[in-house]
């Protein structure tokens, strides 16, 4: 049985004829990630406008959330924070886990190096999959990324961002000398601002998938090195090769690249021992709007 | 407390730490306070042995603001000042990295990552920079 969803489900259907929605069957159950797929959902601030919609996102916050959400400067970043705990919590509970799980019900708790994780209520009778999430979010979309017995991270960048500082002289400080060098072999300014945030999102997907801070992984210590398109298949495509020896950096990672929503550039990096054959992930895509709809995107730009 | 002579020009020391420092005379550790009765302290003892260090000088506080300001492209309506938290006017990862280098080239220092992830608002940014900047020319 599942009480939340139930009575939530009844209130969906008055608010999709309101608002001339087309709702998918959004509260049919959903299964977690298998071990081998990841799964990605994103939500775009533009298209979520309903004030009362907002205020039901808020009433599904902590207190300590409201008053991180209240404390950003502006509506604008307010909405996007909002946004933020509002996928979090709905997309976790979206899995229907246990009955006792809503999104109003999850505890969440940062680790010791501030990555954030849940809190399960565990009891004698029921143990919690291992699930395991990451967020991130610019001003124009927030996203998701969840998993089961792996730790994972994301980062997600506007693809049209520029830098304030000229992207070798940022580079030269804080990448590797390799990367360094694939970056400055690329002529084309545009197509070298393109790989450098794409290079940027691999780093972070990465060192947020560590959970032990950026200190913890320097962008300097490790290098993200793409291997030749002719290079054996099963091998992975994007490789971590650590700099420094000895190293605390763990190398059984593997990456998924892909484009969101046309504007976006998302990077995944998840574990990846146990995959036959070191297949290459398979990533899940939804778009949601919390509450109220979610759509399976199928055709996803894969650009790893 | 004590009573003491003081100049026009000197400002008086309170027990609570402000953030206005004596200017241009830095406090930090047990150096002596300079006042300008040529040097010797009028303060009593106690006083004397007080560790007080300082908070950024305003100058450097307002640099860090203006950097800030131009990295997020904050609207003039945002007030940006010492206690701003970078995460609340929202600067994400790669923002901060960015703020993190353009105080390193406007401040002459480098910042490594231990200490540039303890930075939570510009007054935070302000004093590693000062401090920094002391050590650098040490």
């Amino acid at each position: 049985m599942l009480p939340y969803f139930s009575k939530l489900g009844s209130k969906m259907k008055i608010r999709c004829f309101d608002q001339k929605m087309f709702c998918t069957s959004a509260f049919s159950p959903l299964q977690l990630p298998s071990r081998m797929e990841t799964h990605l959902w994103y939500v775009l601030p533009n298209e979520v406008k309903s004030q009362s919609l907002l205020s039901q996102y808020v009433d599904l916050l902590s207190p300590h959330e409201k008053d991180h959400v209240f404390s950003m400067r502006g509506d604008e970043l307010q909405k996007s924070a909002l946004l933020a705990r509002a996928l979090v919590r709905t997309t976790i509970s979206r899995y229907q886990i246990h009955s006792h799980v809503s999104p109003t019900s999850l505890v969440f708790r940062k680790n010791a190096h501030g990555k954030p994780e849940v809190i399960w209520e565990e009891s004698d009778d029921w143990h919690p999959p291992p699930l395991h999430f990451n967020l991130s979010h610019t001003s124009s979309l927030i996203a998701c990324g969840v998993t089961v017995g792996s730790p994972i991270g994301i980062d997600v960048e506007e693809k049209q961002r520029t830098m304030k500082n000229r992207i070798l002289s940022f580079a030269k400080r804080y990448f590797s000398r390799e990367e360094v060098e694939v970056l400055s072999a690329i002529s084309d300014a545009e197509v070298q601002r393109h790989e450098f945030i794409k290079l940027w999102t691999l780093k972070e997907a990465y060192v947020k998938a560590l959970g032990i801070g950026f200190s913890g992984a320097p962008f300097n210590t490790f290098t993200i090195r793409f291997r030749a398109a002719n290079s054996r298949p099963e091998d992975s495509t994007i490789a971590i090769v650590p700099l420094e020896k000895p190293t605390n950096l763990t190398t059984n990672w593997q990456f998924a690249q892909v484009e969101l929503a046309g504007t976006h550039y998302a990077a995944i990096c998840r574990q990846n021992d146990g995959f036959p054959g070191g297949e290459s992930m398979k990533v899940i895509v939804r778009k949601t709007i919390p509450l109220v709809e979610e759509n399976r995107i199928d055709s996803v730009d894969d650009l790893s | 407390m004590a009573a003491f002579t003081a100049t026009s020009t000197t400002t008086l020391i309170s027990p609570q730490i402000s953030r206005q420092c004596l200017a241009p005379t830095r406090i930090s550790g047990l150096k002596m306070v300079s006042f300008s009765n040529s040097g010797r302290s009028n303060l009593p003892v106690s006083f004397r042995r007080l560790q007080i260090s300082c908070a950024a000088k305003p100058e450097t506080v307002e640099k860090v603001c203006n950097i800030v300001k131009k990295q997020l492209a904050l609207k003039d309506d945002v007030s940006v000042a010492g206690e701003s938290k970078f995460a609340t006017l929202g600067a994400d990862s790669l923002d901060t990295v960015e703020i993190v280098m353009a105080l390193e080239e406007e401040f002459g220092i480098t910042v490594e990552e231990e200490s540039a992830q303890s930075i939570a608002t510009v007054q935070d940014a302000a004093d590693l920079i000062e401090k920094l900047v002391e050590k650098d020319s040490a």
